[in-house]
């Protein structure tokens, strides 16, 4: 049977055709998403504040000052008191950090529209700094890192250890909580200095959607206007270091199962006409969670390794338990990752060589015609599916602005259109290697998987299957002695209990 | 109420998000048992238009073809796009045989190996014209199948997804293999204290009744797993059947259409006969206090479950142990209030009856500062069910309760998928998507009386199991 090449009829065109779609570049600035048949109202405002802005010494002071707003009081308000009134309207109100921005989501039925907008804006402008708040979220945020992250989730272990490996002197070299040491330096002061200096016009977007009254945006105006003016000067980022050969850590703990994340920076973002072709070329590696990518075919599927086996050309947090990425955490740099969830021991260093060889295969051999179509005209409809809801399609909205191109969805759809295999190709070539990666891998027995590494010792394949195809054992045998060239000056075992120290 | 916790086990990542902030309880959905509407030989249709005191704000319409086979479409606003769910009512529940625990949770990753028409990786490269988003869940009482998709791609879904549940076929070789996926994602699970927590909680809890075990089942039973290929095929031949599943489609849809493609795609179907008889679970005589000692530093972890009934929609105290659940343990109880904001004795603390066909757990969780609180945080949780027993709610507290279920309930339902998921829930567990209007319209209905009533039946001594998790240095 034949099947037509349905394409996913722009859901997002035809609403949009019904909606006002505005932003201003000029402060205060707003953006929306004017949808007046929604019985909802999201809010988005975006703070151009990250974890590149902490202080030395105070690492972890953004994510902890978002956190007064998130999960404190306000000026007239406790936090209890808050909960209490959001309660019976089951709205909410969250605080995100990431590293360049930091993100105070909203959401709210429109019948509580005018009192729930009172809190939040008062969180944000105004939030209470209560000391006993303070207490509770910084410890916390110290908790989160010494016992989840080190002790208790290694997938998020193994991607917080390469962003440890990939950024060295870099101000993205800390995960977005901070170190230990920089948030038991903390002051209640420093956080209130650090809000003062950030939330300000110039740092904030006002991303709103749904069906709120036009006039409403009138109040948001006015209430934005009474920020201080404040600075909108960015940290500036040192071109990113890249691996010689496979530098790396192995972080030991007690664990089951082996956890394992490489990559490296590339000089491409959304930005760039160049990530539209890696967006291809990565859709065919590694599409996140589905079984388009080769990586998920081979490892998973033909080998039954493990879970799962993706790879990314930007920094990826899953929102929630869908297949799609959090908006509102965009990067003016990226990196090339590959995630293989974690792989009984003994075959960990089999796997690192499996999925190595195919980021190989891809720059070696690129996309066929026959691959680059399939995979542009899913990457294209897929895109569809991105913005499924008012308040993920404010934040794409918002993120497009954020890298000075119109609204992504679309955007991408016309680079796409445009696009040759050729392009996809030689975008391959500039842009990935597969010699040089920082590896972070979290495993109990660390020392004989290191030494395997170092040597470079065959690592055949451990099946529980004893039927193995033929031509997947012939390909076995390559992938258990592929050559990978560990720089055993920048290959250590560091002990869980010594990251996110300081 | 709904607490997915790692029910969701093929959704089950854990991503890069370091998320902080304050959500409230937002989704609140209930399964229950209802009606099933039976037809003989012809097919069945009923349309109902949302009545005015439903809670679910869109029509429904219902049409069982002759195999019995259950087809709803529920028009939703979204232009060019459908969700597709093929609810099988088959979950971990139904694994009553020894040795082959997490059956149900296997099959669901069994089902994208393919068939005669459409190998694993034509079936894939269909999806992947289509763009879809595909995927699976499976939990105590149900598996789902699920995929958002163009909505002129509709025939195309229903070709693929009625071809494998009739045709199913792969090989031994390849169910193997995909037996290392499975243990694959026990052990990324494992990392997180939770799975332990709960495998221990419902081993020690239940004696007799499956939910002893959790969806991923005994780890003896998964390293088993690639010896059982002939099993495999008769867990498919007993419930993969037309009369255990139903197709919800929600979106941009008209269900003559859907009915129609659903007739073509599906009629071939052929109805089962096996009948699941999962034994009762005795009433529990005495507490049962398990402690686990685990080998990474970590917070204690505190679990308690009492037993609690089934899901209903005509019981009202099964109502108000929802209801309960918010009072007692919501952001905005005096003891979340206490324990997590005044006190700062702990990280969290919430509980709840998720919806189960059979009668499940009362799940109450925290996670304790300090070794030293487990025991006190342990009484001030005790203390706080006690005074639910014996201390009416006032009626402004009732009233932002209700308001909360409410508003709860309407803002989940802000796409397709949601729409879906949402009405699957309920028809699994009951067989009836009738029963999310029952069962909120019985919320409406609870009285301070009768949150009392309940707790007092429910939260004994005798009908708690308690789990305590932490680092095995502390001990």
């Amino acid at each position: 049977m034949k099947f037509r090449v349905n394409s996913i009829t722009p859901y997002l065109l035809l609403t949009l055709m019904l909606t006002t779609f505005a932003n201003s570049q000029q402060t205060p600035r707003i953006t929306e998403v004017y949808l007046p048949n929604s019985p909802l109202v999201s809010f988005r405002v975006v703070v151009r504040t990250g974890s590149v802005n902490d202080p030395a010494g105070k690492e972890g002071l953004n994510a902890l000052t978002s956190a007064m707003i998130g999960e404190g009081g306000s000026k007239s308000l406790t936090y209890q008191e808050i909960v209490s009134k959001l309660y019976p309207w089951a709205a909410s109100i969250d605080a995100r950090a990431d590293k360049e921005v930091t993100t105070i989501i909203g959401e709210v039925h429109r019948d509580h529209l005018l009192a729930f907008y009172k809190i939040f804006w008062e969180l944000i402008a105004s939030p209470r700094f209560d000391s006993e708040d303070f207490a509770r979220i910084k410890d916390e945020h110290l908790n989160y890192l010494k016992n989840t992250l080190r002790g208790n989730d290694d997938e998020n272990l193994g991607k917080s250890g390469l962003n440890l490996l990939m950024y060295p002197n870099h101000p993205y070299w800390t995960v977005v909580a901070g170190t230990v040491q920089g948030l038991t330096a903390m002051t209640l002061e420093d956080v209130k200095a650090f809000h003062h200096a950030m939330y300000s016009q110039n740092r904030i977007v006002f991303g709103i959607a749904g069906g709120y009254p036009k006039e409403f945006i009138d109040q948001v105006k006015r209430d934005l206007a009474s920020l201080p003016a404040g600075t909108s000067a960015e940290v500036s980022l040192p071109v990113a270091s890249q691996p010689s050969g496979v530098e790396g850590m192995i972080i030991q703990k007690d664990n089951r199962a082996t956890a394992i994340s490489f990559g490296y920076p590339i000089d491409v973002t959304r930005a760039d006409k160049d990530f539209y072709a890696l967006l291809v070329a990565n859709s065919y590696l590694g599409e996140h969670r589905t079984f388009n990518g080769v990586l998920m075919n081979h490892l998973r599927g033909d080998r039954g390794l493990n879970y799962g086996d993706y790879s990314y050309i930007e920094n990826f947090i899953q929102d929630g338990g869908s297949t799609f990425p959090n908006p509102n955490t965009p990067r003016r740099q990226q990196f090339f990752s590959v995630w293989i969830r974690p792989v009984e021991p003994k075959n960990a260093h089999f796997a690192i060589r499996a999925a190595m060889r195919e980021v190989q295969l891809l720059v070696d051999k690129g996309l066929t015609k026959e691959q680059f179509d399939l995979t542009r005209n899913f990457v294209v409809n897929y895109s569809k599916l991105w913005v499924q809801t008012q308040s993920r399609r404010l934040g794409y909205v918002m993120d497009s602005e954020f890298y000075g191109i119109p609204y992504y969805v679309d955007y991408v759809a016309k680079q796409l259109s445009m696009l040759t295999v050729g392009d996809v190709n030689a975008a391959i070539k500039k842009h990935l290697q597969a010699k040089n990666y920082y590896l972070s891998i979290v495993a109990k027995d660390a020392e004989p998987l290191r030494d395997s590494l170092v040597a470079n010792a065959p690592s055949p394949i451990q099946y529980n299957n004893p039927n193995v195809p033929a031509n997947i054992l012939e390909q076995d045998k390559t992938i258990q002695a592929l050559p990978v060239s560990i720089n055993k000056e920048k290959f250590r075992i560091v002990p869980s209990s010594d990251l996110f120290e300081k | 109420m709904k607490v997915f916790f790692l029910l969701f086990l093929t959704h089950g990542t854990i991503t890069e998000s370091f998320i902080f902030g304050v959500m409230t309880m937002k989704s609140v959905s209930l399964f229950l048992v209802g009606f099933m509407l039976l037809s003989a030989a012809a097919t069945v249709r009923a349309s109902d238009g949302a009545k005015p005191n439903d809670i679910f704000p869109y029509p429904v319409t219902k049409t069982v073809l002759d195999n019995g086979l259950t087809v709803l479409t529920i028009p939703y606003d979204s232009p060019g796009l459908v969700a597709y769910y093929t609810v099988v009512r088959t979950g971990s529940r139904n694994e009553i045989e020894p040795g082959h625990t997490g059956f149900a949770h296997f099959f669901e990753h069994i089902m994208f190996r393919g068939t005669t028409k459409f190998p694993a990786d034509k079936y894939n490269d269909v999806l992947k014209q289509l763009g879809a988003d595909s995927n699976a869940f499976t939990t105590d009482d149900w598996t789902c199948y699920h995929v958002v998709a163009s909505a002129d791609a509709l025939e195309t879904l229903a070709d693929l997804e009625s071809d494998r549940f009739m045709n199913l076929k792969y090989s031994e070789e390849a169910f193997k293999t995909e037996a290392g996926a499975i243990l694959g994602e026990y052990n990324k699970n494992y990392s997180v204290p939770f799975q332990s927590m709960f495998e221990t909680l419902q081993n020690t809890a239940y004696t007799t009744h499956t939910y002893k075990h959790t969806t991923m089942g005994f780890l003896a039973d998964i390293k088993d797993m690639p010896n059982q290929y002939d099993y495999s095929l008769k867990f498919f031949d007993r419930f993969y059947r037309p009369e255990n599943c139903t197709v919800v489609v929600v979106g941009d849809v008209k269900n003559d259409d859907a009915v129609r493609i659903a007739k073509k795609y599906y009629s071939g179907w052929k109805k089962g006969t096996y009948q699941t008889e999962v034994p009762s679970e005795p009433p529990q005589k005495e507490e049962k206090i398990v402690r686990i000692p685990w080998k990474n530093k970590t917070l204690p972890y505190l679990l308690i479950g009492y037993h609690v009934p089934a899901f209903s929609d005509t019981d009202v105290e099964r109502a108000a142990l929802d209801i309960l659940s918010q009072l007692v343990f919501s952001e905005s109880s005096p003891l979340f209030q206490s324990l997590v904001i005044e006190k700062q004795k702990v990280e969290f603390v919430n509980g709840g009856a998720d919806d189960h066909r059979d009668p499940y757990l009362f799940t109450v969780v925290t996670r304790i500062k300090d070794a030293k609180n487990i025991d006190s945080v342990r009484d001030d949780i005790y203390a706080a069910l006690e005074k639910a027993k014996t201390v009416p709610v006032d009626a402004k507290k009732l009233q932002d309760i209700k308001s909360h279920v409410k508003y709860g309930f309407a803002m989940q339902l802000n796409k397709p998928d949601n729409v879906a998921v949402t009405v699957a829930s309920y028809i699994a567990v009951t067989g009836n998507y009738e029963s999310m209007n029952k069962v909120y319209a019985l919320y409406d209905k609870v009285t301070a009386e009768d949150i009392m009533r309940a707790a007092k039946k429910y939260f004994a001594k005798e009908n708690r199991t308690v789990v305590i998790l932490e680092h095995e240095a502390s001990k």
